[in-house]
């Protein structure tokens, strides 16, 4: 019996995409408009880099007084990120109930979401990162940013002579960078590639160059965006847009005594809801798919044909670079031999479990350290520990202390506000467990009550699926998939399609736990943070963020650890 | 259930102290209201002025506007104004309001409040602590909540104002304090100086074929799918007096204004009398290719 590749068999040797969510389009049959509004572009001082755990994004904003909360100070009051939630990352599986032939089509579509792009494949000539999974990596294949930056060892891969911008560092976000406007003033908003091919031993004769990202940060006109996590969104993709409607508003009145309203992105070919990307840019996986593959890797596909950047001495395969295979690539699943990358790309997401939050009353879940206020270095076990132990209560702490992943619950500053920690450590665990999940539990009154969740929108049901076991589902995104003023502070000047430069979609808040990195430039790792730069000038988010402000200290810390236990 | 009367008092809270005002000083420009927009009100010297709303606040002691909302929503829904004290944040006022002819549900104070109270019941955690009553505020009538949940007191007051819900949402950690930060609504005032100043009548759903007897229709323009909702109000010769798009792009904006002004309604009469009509529409922009 001939053995089936699980990978298939094609000419190029590594494909993959980088899915930031992302584009500049106009007059596209499938990609809304992209227009700028406002020049509140933020750029990156060279002073500050990314080790700070709130970079110099945030400190350009706040430069800029954007972010003075007058009236509402925030007071940080000891409440601390519990930090990364480690142990079993509880994703990037399929969905459970596929049957044989779904979980075989998965499981190929996942090993194509992993394979690396070089020239031959059609890689640039302007690209971000050559992998989806590159980015797509934190917790597990599928998530976002990791704590190490890929994007600085690719600018060099092969012989490339890219200068890494510095808003781009080794323990930083992976960061895409927008421009807002042109030279000549009008709307830009389109994705700046960070690396070139030239250089490469396989490109060679392609001479074009970087852009010049120290010109456009020194005129205040690059912003950034992160990866997005892709787990679970075919449930999301698979929520019909009445649903989202009768969400948004069944909760309308509570929404009105906060000061949030929110709309939807709908998009311009038919008028349906549009929930992908950081700005609810994009109305499917599938175009969420194509749209990447080309702007961040520089691969043109059956969605997006035409190359952005057509320099003929830096083309080295047919456009579009990838297509629809006309010959069986006799891959371990039957159905995924006859499909192009994007529409695997598209399978992975589609088809994958979403994250899987840590029970307030299951096994304990090891925790790396919180985010470091000093260094931003999510490793930085040690230090973390030595922030946080002070008010600790004596909890034993055998065991989890050795493990230089994993941060016991007793070093926090109180253990009754923290994650279980790691398994095998003392006896103490399971009290401090105990207290941990009611902890967690009394954070998800905080979120309530606060009013985080009339954006962050708990439960959405799906509807009919041709996925075994996909139907009517209730799924718990925490998040509405409209799009919200959040202010100044947070503003990027980038309009796509329906949102404004000051406009994002509802962060989806499932797997937080174990992101490193938040907001949609990354600005910061620390989760208290990211909560205070939801208030600005102009932002909906205001008044949630003053209830937050106004709690005691343990409910400040109760919703940190909720979070974290996402 | 209790019934809470606020007959408009003024501030006497010696022995409370924690919430302290005075009288609301006179800067009103007789022309300002007739041409005034829902969110125009801002804060000077400690006082919030609205002009449309006719309404003026002095902000407690030691307050301060805090940060600004977002602009109107394209179902007429604005923040008016956030405040907070300047030091020691122990509470917060949100003051926002709801345009009752976009309002996608109820659109009276009564059945807002009592719409509120069934959500915040939902809540995980949050405790009713007075059921929706009538109230008093500076002399409007209203409808009164209390509400608390992890350690935050709150009370919601909405009462209705030219073709809106008002509602004022009280936050803080500390119940008596809550309770002369409401009382210190009494000191809502009127910024006008004569009542003969008559306001518009509100009518939803005027800008009809049957009341419309000549029509421009605005360029398409901008972004597609999107609705915009204006408001305007009608002279009594049935001309457009006023126009007021609350959210679009510039270009949109200018449209629309240019078309409306060409508008012409019947005049509306009651009592025998030709009076001003406030009312509202949306202008729908489909994507071209629906």
């Amino acid at each position: 019996m001939e053995t089936i590749k699980l990978t298939r068999a094609r000419a190029h040797a590594g494909l993959a995409a980088m899915l930031l969510g992302s584009v500049a389009w106009s007059g596209g049959a499938l990609a809304q408009t992209v227009s700028t509004t406002s020049p509140n572009a933020v750029t990156t001082s060279t002073t500050t880099t990314n080790a700070a755990t709130t970079d110099a994004v945030t400190a350009n904003a706040a430069a800029r007084g954007q972010n003075n909360n007058s009236g509402g100070a925030s007071s940080r009051s000891g409440a601390t990120d519990p930090g990364v939630r480690g142990g079993d990352p509880g994703a990037g599986g399929a969905l459970p109930g596929l049957n044989d032939v779904e979980r075989q089509y998965f499981d190929v579509a996942k090993e194509v979401f992993q394979e690396v792009d070089a020239g031959p494949d059609g890689l640039g000539p302007r690209f971000n990162l050559d992998s989806c999974s590159g980015c797509h990596s934190q917790p597990t294949i599928g998530g976002t940013s990791p704590a190490t930056n890929p994007q600085v060892a690719v600018a060099t891969l092969m012989g490339a002579k890219n200068v890494v911008p510095p808003f781009v560092t080794a323990n930083g976000p992976i960061r895409e960078a927008r421009f807002v406007r042109n030279r000549d003033g009008s709307p830009d908003g389109g994705v700046h590639g960070m690396c070139v091919i030239r250089g490469r031993s396989d490109a060679v004769g392609c001479n074009i160059a970087q852009p010049n990202f120290a010109a456009e940060l020194a005129r205040n006109n690059v912003v950034f965006r992160i990866p997005t996590p892709v787990f679970g969104l075919g449930l999301v993709e698979n929520v019909s847009d009445g649903t989202l409607e009768a969400s948004l508003a069944a909760n309308a009145q509570q929404k009105r005594g906060l000061g949030i309203s929110g709309r939807f992105n709908r998009n311009g070919n038919d008028g349906t809801i549009a929930r992908f990307g950081w700005k609810a840019q994009n109305k499917s996986l599938l175009l969420f798919s194509g749209e990447a593959y080309n702007v961040e890797m520089g691969i043109t596909n059956e969605l997006f044909q035409n190359e952005r950047e057509s320099d003929p001495a830096c083309q080295f395969k047919v456009t579009p670079n990838d297509s629809t295979p006309l010959v069986s690539e006799e891959t371990a699943s039957p159905s995924a031999s006859f499909q192009s990358d994007i529409d695997l790309f598209a399978a992975f997401m589609r088809f994958s479990a979403p994250p899987t939050p840590a029970s307030a009353t299951a096994t304990p879940v090891a925790q790396t350290a919180p985010a470091d206020q000093t260094t931003g270095t999510a490793t930085a076990t040690t230090g973390a520990a030595t922030a946080t132990t002070g008010a600790a209560s004596g909890t034993t702490t055998t065991g989890a202390a050795t493990a230089t992943s994993t941060l016991m619950a007793s070093a926090s500053a109180d253990a009754s506000s923290v994650l279980p920690a790691a398994a095998g450590s003392s006896s103490a665990q399971s009290s401090s467990a105990a207290s941990s999940g009611a902890s967690v539990t009394r954070g998800g009154q905080v979120f309530s009550n606060v009013g985080c969740q009339a954006c962050h929108t708990k439960t959405l049901t799906t509807e009919k699926s041709p996925l075994t076991g996909q139907s009517n589902v209730t799924i718990q995104p925490f998040s509405d998939f409209a799009v919200h003023e959040m202010g100044t502070g947070l503003a990027d000047g980038v309009s796509q399609g329906s949102a404004n430069g000051n406009e994002f979609r509802t962060a989806p808040l499932w797997g937080v736990g174990q992101r490193i990195f938040f907001l949609h430039d990354g600005r910061t790792k620390d989760l208290y943070e990211a909560i205070q730069q939801h208030a600005s000038r102009g932002s909906e988010a205001n008044t949630v963020i003053n209830n937050y402000n106004l709690l005691s200290r343990d409910d400040k810390q109760s919703l940190l650890v909720f979070l974290r236990s996402l | 259930m209790r019934t809470w009367i606020y007959l408009g008092v003024a501030a006497c809270l010696a022995g409370l102290g924690a919430v302290r005002y005075g009288a609301v000083p006179s800067s009103y420009d007789a022309a300002a209201w007739q041409s005034a927009n829902p969110e125009d009100g801002k804060v000077a010297d400690g006082v919030f002025v609205s002009d449309y709303f006719d309404l003026s606040y002095r902000l407690p002691e030691g307050w301060t506007e805090g940060l600004a909302g977002p602009g109107p929503t394209q179902f007429g829904y604005y923040v008016l104004g956030t405040w907070a004290p300047k030091h020691d944040f122990v509470g917060t006022v949100l003051v926002v309001a709801q345009d009752m002819f976009f309002a996608p549900e109820s659109s009276e104070a009564k059945n807002v409040v009592a719409e509120f109270r069934q959500a915040m019941s939902a809540v995980d955690g949050m405790t009713i602590d007075s059921e929706p009553a009538q109230v008093s505020v500076g002399g409007h009538l209203g409808y009164r909540i209390d509400f608390s949940g992890v350690g935050l007191f709150r009370s919601m007051i909405a009462i209705e104002i030219r073709c809106h819900v008002l509602t004022f949402n009280l936050t803080s950690q500390d119940p008596e304090f809550l309770a002369s930060l409401v009382r210190s609504l009494d000191n809502l005032a009127s910024v006008r100086k004569k009542t003969s100043d008559s306001v518009p009548e509100c009518l939803r759903d005027y800008a009809t074929s049957e009341n419309v007897v000549h029509r421009v229709e605005p360029d398409d323009v901008g972004a597609k799918a999107v609705s915009i909702p204006v408001r305007m109000v009608v002279a009594t010769d049935g001309s457009v007096k006023h126009v007021h798009v609350i959210r679009a792009s510039a270009a949109q904006r200018r449209n629309i204004e240019e078309a409306l002004r060409q508008w012409k309604f019947k005049s509306y009469v009651r009592q025998g009398r030709p009076v001003e009509v406030e009312t509202g529409m949306t202008f729908n922009f489909k994507p071209a290719n629906m």
